[in-house]
């Protein structure tokens, strides 16, 4: 409301009501710290990671431009994560710290035009092919959905629908962890000098599947977290000499990590899953599908960069801050399928998705533009062991 | 009769080669739709089963169909074995469709082999993959070298022009990336700036600009005609098709976001422009007439070649630079001889100041041409030893003799001639490697000739 003052914190006085809004930090005791190294470097076993860092004793601090101040109350600190712009509504306490009321958030972005098909047009969202992984299992699936959007398999009718598949996104994940090798690093140079990296392969057996997937459908790669570029976010696109056949077609379109587009007049924001993964290990929140919809109301596709991910220090702008709505918000590599219809305060709809990774669910996502639905897609060959 | 024909053909492949016989596999073999190839699948089992021969045949189906999943409709494909074939079928709620997907004599245990017979067909026809496919994509056209490099160089402006306003490109919506067509013109001398550093250049980037220009115009052109209106030229080209041939065209909508269509692809260094340089450099015809020669053979190995061409374009200055001042040197030191030609032995390309030496000085020369040495006469260093009886001594004298010998043998005592290029019309490969070969004979003997006496001086005197 606009009766309440809002007030920086170094004007705050104590007993005031008054808003107050400014950047959360929290303070973590488990959270990998590199001084905590240092200083006990001697007797020191480093931290193993931990699929959560959370810890009851955490504490959330309030900072605005000049000061910080320890929150309490009506605030659940184990949702929160550091980085998130946050407003909240109470008063100080004489002890320092601040009372919290009420708090919110800064809410959906605003609302981006519709312009979408008005016929159906698909588009298929894949990530974590995981190429390179040494294990057969989830080839025949790749070769299927390859076969599929190219229109080879299946009959008529569904080769008429995959027809209608306008862009294939494959976000993030395109080769295997395995494929990192860091023990070469350890290793003496003489015992790897003749070596291949085993990304080598991989890129290899990439850029077929990209070559048969370009002759036939619009293809955007994303990188994602194992992939051969740069660490931090925003990750650089995947350099076009890695995929030499398949770089001569037109409809290959190597792009960053966030990735934002419009396809058939429909926006498209998504991220391999790496900001939704570090919010994950920072928060009590456990759904991958939540955390999504969280950061899109926070309005920052990533609060934990750079705090605990890594990410290029922007200083005069911040490119993730969410500044429209978009139409479809997704992250790869998530541990399922899961989908959602958001709708916001003014009319935004935005279609949540969280693409699993192929290498283990065998399942892609296909997104009808028309109506913004979505529809998982799951290929299987047989096995040795009968499971029906 | 094309019925029987195909089927006979399947029989063979399954029964006689005991081949994993899929959709895909038939596809491409017998150079059909894959709709067809199903078709012909399907028939042929159904005639098999008819017959009930005692040939055991196991067939794979795929399946696709939905199914209710955790409380929402998922879509499965799967391949499955013809005994669990009802039992997916009745799995799913609907069911899309069922085909066959492979015939095969043995039992599968698991799908692998199946991936592994795809896998191979596919790699051996990666570059029309979906020839036989219901979809065609009217984009998708392979770009030619030259738009390929337009875009590498295009890309390359960008992104200096990117890191220069200091923008992000993260969330940018795709097409902002910059569509400069017009800058090839200065990247192509940046990159043969370090091929083109001695002398004539000049005419080479006239030469290179103009073939750039001419290279643009039709990838701008090409871009530009792009969109969906090529649709219908595929359709035709297509038209001749199978009964069951699907006209589907995925028109992928080419929204304004495509403005940066240009994407960088193989940096293979303008292949193109490479063996230009090299063939305008003078004295290197013999050279330059084989990479061509080499350039025309094969098309598709152009990445190996331009590594080789890359390679031999700094050595072949390098080269050059060595070959002047070996000429220099040669004026000063007679012994400097073995310095200059060891790497040009080395070099495979090795247009030797050789031949033009010899046949400068060789009256009758015809040699060079057939690439062999036959008789030659030429002037050779002798000592004469002829008694003076006026002051009742030997005198043995060097003097230049005029001799034939077989061996051609090199002299770099005598003058040097200008690097003259009579080279022959047809480029002889043998004909570098056989100098090279006799170069370094002749520099052995004139090491030895100079250096010290041979153990064959026993023979050759007298």
């Amino acid at each position: 409301g606009n009766d309440l003052a809002l007030k920086k914190l170094c004007e705050l006085r104590a007993g005031e009501k008054c808003c107050v809004v400014g950047t959360l930090f929290k303070a973590m005791q488990l959270q990998p710290s590199i001084l905590q190294e240092i200083s006990e470097e001697h007797n020191l076993v480093p931290q193993p990671p931990l699929p959560k860092y959370i810890h009851p004793s955490d504490e959330l601090i309030l900072e605005d431009e000049l000061q910080r101040i320890k929150l309490e109350g009506a605030v659940e600190v184990q949702r929160l994560v550091t980085g998130t712009i946050f407003a909240v509504y109470g008063s100080e306490q004489d002890d320092g710290k601040f009372l919290v009321e009420d708090h919110c958030f800064a809410d959906l972005p605003r609302l981006l035009p519709w312009k979408g098909p008005s016929t159906d047009r698909f588009v298929l969202l894949v990530s974590g092919l995981g190429l390179g992984s040494g294990s057969g299992e989830s080839l025949l699936s790749t070769q299927l959905l390859v076969d599929v959007v190219t229109g080879q398999l299946g009959a008529e009718g569904e080769q008429s629908c995959a027809a209608q598949i306008s862009r294939v996104i494959l976000a993030g994940n395109l080769l295997s962890q395995n494929t990192q090798s860091r023990d070469t690093i350890n290793k003496a140079k003489y015992l790897t000098k003749k070596t291949q990296a085993a990304s080598v392969e991989a890129v290899k057996m990439l850029d077929e599947i990209l070559l048969q997937l370009c002759t036939s459908v619009p293809v955007d790669v994303m990188p994602g977290e194992f992939d051969p570029t740069n660490y931090t976010l925003p990750q650089q696109p995947l350099h076009h000499c890695m995929l030499p056949l398949a770089s001569a077609y037109s409809t290959l379109r190597l792009v960053t990590n966030p990735y934002q587009a419009d396809v058939d007049g429909v926006r498209f924001l998504g991220t391999s899953g790496q900001n939704i993964s570090d919010i994950f290990k920072y928060s009590s929140m456990d759904d991958y599908l939540e955390i999504l919809e969280w950061t899109l109301l926070a309005g920052h596709i990533s609060p934990t960069a750079p705090d605990t991910l890594g990410c290029y220090p922007f200083y005069k702008s911040d490119p993730f801050i969410l500044t429209d709505c978009p139409h479809v918000y997704f992250c790869g590599n998530a541990p399922r399928f899961q989908s959602k219809l958001l709708k916001g305060e003014d009319e935004q709809q935005v279609l949540l998705v969280t693409v699993p990774a192929f290498s283990t669910t065998q399942t892609a996502c296909l997104i009808n533009l028309r109506n913004l639905s979505c529809q998982p897609i799951s290929f299987s060959g047989f096995g040795a062991e009968d499971d029906d | 009769m094309e019925d029987e024909l195909y089927l006979e053909n399947i029989d063979e492949f399954v029964t006689d080669q005991n081949r994993i016989v899929t959709y895909k596999w038939l596809s491409y073999t017998l150079g059909v739709h894959v709709n067809q190839a199903k078709q012909m699948l399907y028939d042929y089992v159904e005639r098999k089963r008819k017959e009930n021969s005692g040939a055991q045949l196991h067939v794979t189906y795929l399946v696709a169909g939905n199914l209710m999943q955790n409380g929402h409709v998922c879509h499965k494909v799967a391949v499955v074995r013809e005994d669990k074939l009802e039992a997916m079928k009745s799995k799913l709620a609907t069911i899309a469709s069922v085909h066959v997907y492979s015939i095969q004599k043995a039992l599968l245990k698991d799908s692998g082999p199946l991936y592994n017979t795809d896998y191979d067909i596919v790699k051996t026809n990666l570059h029309n993959c979906s020839k036989f496919s219901a979809i065609q994509c009217a984009a998708a056209v392979p770009r030619t070298s030259a738009e390929v490099s337009q875009a590498q160089t295009s890309l390359q402006a960008g992104s200096q022009t990117q890191s220069d306003t200091n923008t992000v490109s993260v969330p940018v919506v795709n097409g902002h990336g910059p569509s400069t067509a017009k800058q090839p013109s200065q990247q192509p001398k940046g990159i043969m700036g370090m091929f083109a550093a001695k002398a004539a250049s000049k005419p080479q980037d006239a030469n290179k600009e103009t073939k750039a220009e001419a290279k643009e115009a039709p990838g701008v052109s090409t871009v530009s005609s792009k969109p969906p209106a090529k649709s219908n030229i595929m359709n035709n080209f297509f038209g001749k098709a199978a009964m069951n041939k699907l006209k589907v065209n995925s028109v992928p909508e080419q929204p304004k976001e495509e403005k940066e269509v240009v994407k960088p692809s193989v940096p293979v260094a303008e292949p193109e422009s490479s063996p230009n340089t090299v063939v305008e450099k003078p004295g290197k015809k013999t050279e330059s007439a084989r990479i061509q020669q080499k350039d025309k053979k094969s098309k598709m190995k152009r990445v190996d070649k331009s590594d080789n061409e890359e390679e031999r374009d700094p050595e072949n200055l390098k080269k050059k630079r060595k070959r002047i001042k070996q000429l220099q040197s040669d004026s000063s030191d007679e012994e400097d001889v073995p310095l200059p030609p060891t790497p040009e032995e080395e070099n495979a390309p090795s247009p030797p100041p050789v031949p033009a030496l010899k046949t400068e000085l060789e009256p009758a020369a015809t040699e060079v041409s057939a690439g062999g040495r036959k008789r030659k006469r030429k002037r050779v260093l002798k000592s004469k030893m002829f008694i003076d009886e006026e002051e009742g001594c030997m005198v043995t004298e060097k003097v230049y003799e005029s001799e034939s010998c077989t061996d051609s043998e090199d002299d770099f005592a005598k003058s040097k001639p200008p690097a003259a290029h009579k080279q022959p019309a047809l480029p002889m490969k043998k004909e570098p490697k056989e100098e090279r070969k006799n170069l370094k004979k002749g520099t052995a003997t004139a090491n030895r000739a100079n250096k010290q006496v041979s153990i064959m001086g026993f023979f050759q005197k007298k």
